[in-house]
């Protein structure tokens, strides 16, 4: 094929054709890159707005895992709840964190002060409430002296206002009955750490999961109650095959059934299996001797004893003497011992199960010891480590003081040196603070029951559900004037109130939550309150100046009160002055110790290099202890008052459930949370069931030493006989009406966990 | 070489062939092709001027249409490679930690363990239906106009909102899905994705701070040598 070529005859073409084509050309392409840009910017202007017009970074309100998230606005109202990807939980929350967002629209919410008159709560102003409750405190204070005052607050308060609270009752009124709470969930783990180490708080972190190769997790449920920390374990586990997870839970429960190895020990025994770790620690020559003989003192009733006489106390205690008592084979025992110890780092994870116990203290010394024993501290990965229940029950609490016992930064009220520095501290006259430590939560409720306390100020808590024997002390609640600060007119605490206060929750109002590991974050004013509902401190000042105690109490804003707080804790090992609002704001929150703003915060407690108050060249330093030693107290195994019988043969424990937190004030009234949970039941085995004609969806009696409690039972193929467990979340099956209340004699911890009953098939 | 070559390279030939057939015909004068000039085309025989109009025909519009659907198919199905969204360096992190088997994202554990077989990121980032589809091409013309344009800044920021579908589409369902009771009561949030997967389940990339130059991560992230 030959084509015909005849070019254009150049000459004939006008002079300027090249430039028009070439206009042409430009034009064209002008006209593209145009449309490209257009289409560009329709593409951007139809990328979706998201979720929310606004975020700010907050603390989610439930657990004690302390999570840091984002909070989505859009015209003023939560829209949507995201993890904060820069926070400790790296993203993490749960469903009850992401359904935070309805918690500021739950129905019902109190919004204005109630009084009750001749018998009916009803609508006041805030002058009358205040007034009121003014004028019947100083007349209960003139005639029966300030000790039958008392505070009962709670691990959900900001800190600001616990520290004010304290501050009021101890400094202003002159009474130590400052309890809370905190008393109920995590008093074991205090006063555990302070025995050993001095001081209190976890001396590790969250972070140190990531680094463990066993996790010893001791009577906890993270899978459902600190389910980011769960999640956390999990990427462990797929990070590194040698990761072994160890449970100890008298129950399979939802943590147990996916652990590498469950222990189901009878319930109120596992005293014995830490003692028994020790022993086979000890014997088989897994100590680590130069860690213990520099930094571990052994002690007995005061008494300094050595490694030989501690190894002599483990004798009774060896893996064959107890595996009958604690349903644990020898095997088994010696097995988990070894693994711990020789692991490269080991972390103990515990909650409820060993706190809420009579031997809970006990307890808590042990797994400490082991940490000890075995040189398992003050390394990645290598900690013990009480996870809290609470989101703001370590900062605001423990650390503040605000318990009967205690005064700010482990301070203690039976200690006179500690009261005058408490008492210069605060600004108020040598000798204002009582030093007749204050009532602890049960004894204050028994007092509140025989007269001796007539006047309480309840705050942020629902103990009428959540105490043990719950019947006898919300009848106790009753018989006083008792002023319940409350979201909610209906909770169980509400109905026994004189006065009930209309308060702000969560992000309605600002101050500091300080969760498990040392964290304190801040958490900012986003919204309005309901109606006249206002924040605890707000009522909390306002009380004081109508009690005549407007100089004790001077701040009267969060930052106020933080400041404050923040100078005093300088004069402490509990030190978190650089933690100012600006850097909180910034930040997805600060460990202590926190001496300067330019600190970075503490992620290893005594670990030199990390903790600013471990002398140089230590390496490990415990200084809360005068002889820089922690101490591991010799432990002697107590059984349990609550011994199963023939006509309570069973065991009863108690716990929460994935969805539901604590007695449901909040959960209960979201829909996504009470739908997935439904009803509590009690959960029994089918073999208990089966003997009492019970099957599965009956209405079941159950009863205690204490009371009886009616409910459905579902029976539960993993659930081991003689055991059964019910949650707490739900006022329609209140089983503390039945659950102990002994408690530990040194905590004041009531036994939650061990309880004996039996149950019989009930009509429905 | 892969099938997206092949489609790079025709596409690269057609758009020579039609500039090259542009170039002739515009150099022709049709009013100079003598009438008696016959083309064989082997099947038949057509007139010159016949034979420059079917040439100026594939210049203009046979060849460019053919460019332009292979081009097309290239832009449609070879941008669903990881490889594609990896060779704009802001991506390079996310695909870095994807294939790294010692990390922990949603995206690595993906990856790793073989649950997405191919296209990985496309599988994820691509809405459910044909909507989708074309809702991720949009997105994908976007990022390509931002990259080349320069207009953004490091660490790039996800905009919008991540549809759950993309997660929905292959576990809704499951035995383990189906065995969280919240999965269902918070159903309807879900599906309108108002409440993320991602809240309980983690992280599927690298954070911000890991993909922001200057933090110790980062050059590992993005591919440099130590």
């Amino acid at each position: 094929m030959s084509a015909p070529i005849e070019p254009n005859p150049t000459p004939d073409a006008p002079p300027n054709k090249y430039r028009r084509e070439f206009l042409w050309a430009m034009g064209g392409l002008s006209a593209a890159v145009a449309a490209a840009m257009a289409g560009w910017g329709g593409l951007e202007l139809m990328v979706s707005p998201g979720t929310a017009d606004e975020w700010h970074k907050s603390v989610c309100r439930f657990c004690g895992t302390g999570c840091t998230i984002r909070v989505g606005l859009r015209d003023g109202k939560v829209v949507d709840i995201r993890g904060h990807e820069a926070g400790h939980n790296k993203g993490v929350i749960c469903v009850k964190g992401s359904m935070l967002r309805a918690l500021p629209e739950i129905e019902g919410r109190l919004t204005r002060p109630m009084i009750r008159k001749g018998g009916k709560l009803v609508e006041a102003g805030w002058d009358e409430a205040l007034d009121l409750i003014a004028a019947r405190f100083k007349e209960i204070r003139d005639t029966h002296g300030p000790d039958a005052l008392a505070f009962y607050g709670s691990g959900q308060l900001f800190t600001e206002e616990s520290y004010t609270a304290n501050k009021l009752f101890k400094g202003g009124l002159r009474t130590n009955n400052v309890d809370g709470n905190p008393r109920l969930c995590m008093a074991s783990a205090a006063a555990g750490y302070v025995s050993v180490y001095g001081k209190d708080e976890p001396p590790g972190s969250y972070e140190d999961i990531d680094h463990a190769e066993v996790l010893f997790i001791f009577g906890a449920n993270p899978y459902e109650c600190h389910p980011p920390l769960w999640e956390r374990i999990q990427r462990r586990r797929a990070a590194d095959p040698r990761v072994y997870t160890i449970c100890v839970d008298p129950r399979l429960s939802p943590t147990a059934k996916r652990c590498d190895l469950h222990l189901p020990v009878i319930p109120g025994t596992d005293l014995l299996l830490l003692n028994a770790m020790a022993q086979v620690i000890v014997e088989d020559g897994l100590a680590e001797r130069a860690f213990v003989d520099r930094h571990v003192r052994f002690s007995q009733a005061g008494q300094t004893m050595d490694f030989e006489a501690f190894r002599a106390f483990l004798q009774d205690y060896a893996p064959s003497k107890v595996e009958g008592r604690l349903g644990i084979g020898a095997d088994v025992i010696r097995h988990v011992a070894h693994r711990f110890a020789r692991a490269r780092a080991s972390m103990s994870l515990w909650t409820m199960g060993v706190n809420q116990r009579t031997q809970g203290t006990a307890l808590n010394i042990m797994l400490n010891a082991i940490h000890l024993l075995t040189g398992h501290i003050g390394r990645p990965g290598a900690t013990p480590f009480s996870v809290t229940g609470q989101p703001n029950a370590c900062g605001g609490v423990r650390d503040t003081g605000a318990l009967a016992h205690a005064l700010p930064g482990g301070r203690l009220v039976a200690n006179a040196e500690h009261r005058r520095e408490v008492e210069k501290l605060w600004g108020v006259p040598e000798g204002t603070i009582s030093p007749k430590p204050g009532h602890h939560a049960v004894e204050l409720f028994r007092a509140m029951e025989d007269g001796r306390v007539k006047g309480a100020l309840v705050m942020c808590t629902n103990p009428a559900q959540s105490l043990p024997d719950c019947d006898r002390y919300a009848a106790a609640m009753e018989k006083c004037f008792t002023v319940v600060s409350e979201i909610v007119p209906d909770s169980e605490t509400a109905k026994t109130a004189s006065v009930l206060l209309p308060a702000a929750l969560w992000c309605e109002k600002q101050g500091v939550l300080g969760q498990g590991e040392r964290r304190y974050q801040l958490v900012d004013k986003l919204l309005d309150a309901p109606g006249e509902a206002k924040s605890d401190l707000w009522i909390l000042a306002e009380l004081a100046t109508r009690l005549g105690l407007g100089d004790v109490i001077k701040a009267r804003t969060p930052q106020e009160v933080w400041d404050e707080w923040r100078h005093i804790s300088a004069q402490s090992y509990y030190n978190f002055e650089g933690m100012t609002y600006d850097r909180l704001r910034a930040l997805p929150g600060l460990q202590w110790p926190c001496p300067t703003e330019v600190h970075p915060g503490t992620v290893r407690r005594y670990v030199e290099g990390d903790d600013p108050f471990v002398s140089k060249g230590a390496g490990i330093e415990f200084y809360g202890q005068k002889d820089k030693r922690a101490v591991i107290q010799l432990c002697p195994y107590v059984p349990s008052p609550e011994q199963p019988s023939a006509d309570f043969p069973l065991y009863l424990t108690t716990g929460r459930v994935l969805e539901q937190w604590h007695t449901g004030t909040m959960t209960q009234r979201i829909a996504e949370l009470s739908g997935a949970a439904g009803p509590a039941r009690f959960v029994v085995s089918e073999v208990d069931a089966s003997q009492r004609g019970v099957t599965s969806g009956d209405m079941i009696e159950l009863s205690s030493r204490f009371g009886s409690v009616r409910g459905r039972a579902v029976t539960d193929p993993s659930m081991r006989p003689g055991l059964l467990f019910a949650a707490f979340y739900d006022a329609r099956l209140l089983v503390n009406r039945v659950v102990a209340d002994h408690f530990d004699p040194v905590s004041k911890e009531p036994e939650y966990k061990v309880t004996a009953v039996q149950f019989r098939k009930a009509g429905d | 070489m892969e099938v997206a070559d092949v489609f790079r390279l025709l596409t690269g030939a057609l758009s020579l062939l039609g500039a090259v057939l542009c170039v002739w015909v515009a150099r022709v004068n049709f009013g100079r092709i003598p009438e008696d000039r016959k083309v064989s085309l082997g099947v038949a025989t057509v007139s010159g001027v016949a034979f420059f109009k079917l040439l100026a025909l594939a210049a203009l519009f046979a060849v460019p249409a053919t460019t332009l659907a292979v081009a097309n198919y290239h832009t449609i199905e070879g941008v669903h490679g990881v490889d594609a969204c990896n060779r704009c360096h802001v991506m390079t992190p996310m695909v870095t930690d994807m294939r790294d088997p010692e990390s922990q994202s949603l995206a690595a554990r993906h990856f790793k363990n073989g649950w997405i077989p191919k296209d990985q990121c496309f599988q994820c980032h691509s809405d459910y239906g044909l909507a989708g589809d074309l809702h991720a091409k949009m997105e994908g013309y976007r990022h390509l106009a931002r990259y080349t344009s320069a207009t953004y800044t490091e660490p790039i920021k996800f905009r919008g909102v991540f549809r759950n579908d993309n997660c929905l589409k292959c576990h809704e369902g499951t035995p383990k899905f189906t065995a969280v009771p919240s999965h269902s009561t918070v159903r309807g949030r879900l599906a309108d994705s108002s409440l993320s997967c991602l809240n309980c389940h983690g992280r599927a990339h690298p954070t911000r701070d890991q993909r922001t130059p200057g933090h110790p991560d980062y050059p590992r992230l993005v591919g440099e040598k130590p």
